[in-house]
């Protein structure tokens, strides 16, 4: 085994050499975004593309692509996770389990089961999931619903620590995956529903001691505390749920900050930092190099936290090192990684709550609409709370410069009334919504990163909540709602290839080979808050169920 | 919200006699002072309006005489349907149950 993964990561063989007792160091999780054997962070690497260089399922035998095997997880409530490869074992988690399972077999190899008390599930706001995990120097690390940071040795499953970093009861779950920076565990948390004070926790994977701990909402007295309307702070949201990226040439992970709480705005007045917006900070210490607000004072839950793509474009002609985020409010973010800057701001979905964007004052055009709601009148708005786009996170090709995003079709009614103070620990909306569903609920985009243009789209009446990911050959995997795995060829946007799965798809696929075989794997499990709540009607007829489903050619 | 509930919430208690025998006729309000904890709460995870995907548990197929099991699991949980102790109180229920029953599968 041992001499195995020296093999496989021969490229890095001096990094290795230097630490032999223990894989998957700082060096290697920097490497293994070119590794096409080697998943060890979520998003495929640190730049959180989602491309892998491997070719050998290309655009033409792609209809020969069949099933290897499925692993069932015994669970009705979704499965969300990205899987992590390492060696040839597959690594997945959902909100009761971690489970490692042979990626050629498709057996199980070891598991390990979380029991978290009744009322956990109370303050998870959107879909009883975890969306992945971390591995660093032999151990996998994952959150757990009621708050623990849990390190497992990655061959037996066996618990090593286990750190407590926050309360159900103050209205704090962790359902995203961490991530490790510079030898850094960095966790962030979920409640912004549940009048939280956000933060993100830096750990020491050794031990699995708190290091660090920033804040996403200052206290009282501190710089921004004066962008809240009374002592509104105290329960201001401002969640980290979704995981960020690294940069490790700037030393820098950035990171996507929630939606200040409650949704109704008009208790809260001011920008509301450091809500709805992108922070980036120092993996060591946790100090916050930059913050660039999205959406200050947001009166809509346009969640600030969607995937954070890196990459090395040209903006208006010059070359530009960007992290971009189709972001929940409908606009397409780039911008410039060392400083924050914003350098294209473009709505890439149907928006009617701002014009554009103000490159001077570097905030939204507002419309009437905002104005309008903010004085409690009702207003109809997209997109809707759920977003152009929500956790699921898109992909990118730097061979084609284009972003492959599923994004909503869906807006709402909405009504801000009379504001109401927040407890902490308690659900707070204080708002009346309905959803508005046109025949066409999501699209998958190609888009133009700088324009935010479609080059081309695939309407789905159920819109699509899982992932992306795409290859070099030319290829975009996602999945449907109603079960559909889907290949489609990223220059046309054909559908080239559909494998109908158990139940709804709401994973995130990766690719990766070993032996010369190149293996697609997808977990499908309906669940999240999409299905569960808006979308009910149109997926009666969606079985529950979870399994973790790997394809490779016929043949292979 | 906070006037409106501590007014059905009287309501609601002046009217809880009428519930168990007959929650199909349950006063307007009832249903009302339900529908709107039951959108902050419960909808998430049951679907908004009472529309279920299957996922958790579909509360329109609660029966009549399903009112122990309905208020034991609210207070106690169920693997993952929360436990609410504490926080959803016997007159909550009682609202809620109405909504629900007044929404029911025949
Ligand atoms: C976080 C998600 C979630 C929320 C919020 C939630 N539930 Fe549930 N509920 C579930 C799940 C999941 C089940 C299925 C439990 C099982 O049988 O495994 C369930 C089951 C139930 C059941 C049936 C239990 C039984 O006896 O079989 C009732 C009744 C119920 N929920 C009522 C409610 C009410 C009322 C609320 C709001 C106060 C609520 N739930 C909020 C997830 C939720």
């Amino acid at each position: 085994m041992r001499i195995f993964r020296l093999m496989t990561i021969a490229g890095f063989a001096a990094s290795c050499f230097t630490c032999a007792a223990s894989a998957q160091t700082a060096a290697d999780l920097v490497a293994s975004q070119k590794s096409t054997k080697e998943i060890l962070t979520y998003g495929m690497g640190y730049n959180a593309q989602r491309y892998s260089s491997l070719t050998q399922i290309n655009r033409k035998n792609v209809k020969n692509l069949t099933a290897a095997w499925a692993y069932g997880l015994s669970d009705q409530l979704g499965l969300e996770a990205q899987p992590l490869v390492h060696d040839g074992v597959i690594y997945i988690t959902n909100h009761n389990r971690t489970a490692a399972v042979d990626g050629v077999t498709g057996k199980e190899l070891w598991r390990h089961n979380i029991d978290y008390p009744s009322e956990t599930t109370r303050v998870v706001c959107c879909g009883i999931v975890n969306r992945g995990s971390a591995l660093y120097e032999g151990k996998l690390i994952r959150g757990t619903l009621d708050n623990y940071i849990l390190a497992l040795d990655a061959k037996t499953g066996k618990e090593i620590w286990k750190t407590k970093i926050a309360d159900i009861a103050s209205g704090y779950s962790i359902t995203g995956a961490p991530l490790i920076a510079n030898g850094v565990i960095i966790t962030g948390v979920a409640g912004a529903e549940f009048g939280i004070r956000g933060f993100l926790a830096g750990l020491d994977p050794a031990t699995g001691k708190e290091i660090w701990r920033t804040y996403t909402i200052p206290a009282k007295g501190e710089k921004g505390s004066e962008t809240w309307e009374g002592d509104s702070a105290a329960t201001g949201g401002g969640s980290t749920w979704v995981t960020g990226s690294y940069d490790p040439e700037l030393n820098l992970v950035f990171w996507g900050i929630s939606n200040p709480a409650p949704w109704n705005p008009r208790g809260r007045k001011g920008d509301n930092l450091y809500t709805c917006g992108i922070m980036a900070l120092d993996p060591k210490t946790g100090a916050i190099k930059w913050f660039s607000q999205t959406d200050p004072h947001d009166a809509f839950d346009h969640d600030g936290v969607n995937a954070l793509v890196q990459a090395d474009i040209k903006v208006n002609g010059e070359a530009k090192k960007v992290v971009m985020q189709a972001h929940r409010d409908g606009f397409l973010y780039v911008l410039e990684r060392a400083t924050g800057k914003f350098l294209a701001v473009n709505p890439f979905v149907e928006m009617n709550w701002a014009s554009g964007w103000d490159y001077k004052t570097n905030r939204p055009m507002w419309t009437d609409v905002y104005t309008k709601a903010l004085a409690g009148e009702k207003v109809e708005v997209w997109p809707s709370l759920t977003g152009g786009t929500n956790w699921h996170p898109m992909s990118y090709s730097p061979k084609e410069n284009l972003l492959f995003i599923n994004t909503f079709n869906v807006g709402m009614n909405y009504q801000a009334g009379d504001p109401e103070k927040v407890t902490a620990g308690q659900r707070a909306q204080f708002v009346d919504l309905t959803p508005i569903k046109p025949a066409n609920m999501g699209y998958l985009k190609a888009v133009d990163p700088t324009t935010g243009k479609a080059k081309w789209e695939i309407p789905f009446k159920v819109a699509n909540t899982a992932g992306t990911m795409n290859t070099a050959s030319g290829l975009v995997f996602t999945g449907q709602l109603t079960g559909e795995f889907i290949a489609v060829n990223s220059s046309n946007g054909k559908i080239l290839w559909k494998f109908q799965t158990q139940s709804g798809i709401i994973g995130q696929p990766i690719t990766w080979e070993k032996d010369g075989v190149q293996y697609v794997t997808i977990g499908s499990g309906i669940g999240g808050v999409y299905a569960m709540r808006t979308a009910a009607a149109e997926v009666t007829h969606v079985p529950t169920g979870s399994a973790l489903w790997t394809f490779k050619l016929q043949g292979k | 919200m906070k006037p409106t509930l501590v007014a059905s919430l009287t309501l609601c208690a002046l009217s809880s006699l009428i519930i168990g025998a007959a929650a199909q006729d349950a006063p307007v309000d009832l249903v009302k002072v339900g529908a709107k904890t039951y959108d902050t709460n419960c909808a998430p995870c049951h679907g908004d309006k009472l529309v279920s995907s299957g996922i958790a548990f579909d509360l329109k197929r609660l029966r009549e005489d399903e009112r122990p099991r309905f208020d034991n699991s609210v207070t106690n949980g169920k693997n993952a349907m929360p436990s609410w102790r504490g926080i959803i109180k016997e007159k909550d229920l009682d609202a809620l149950w109405a909504y629900i029953r007044a929404n029911a599968y025949p």
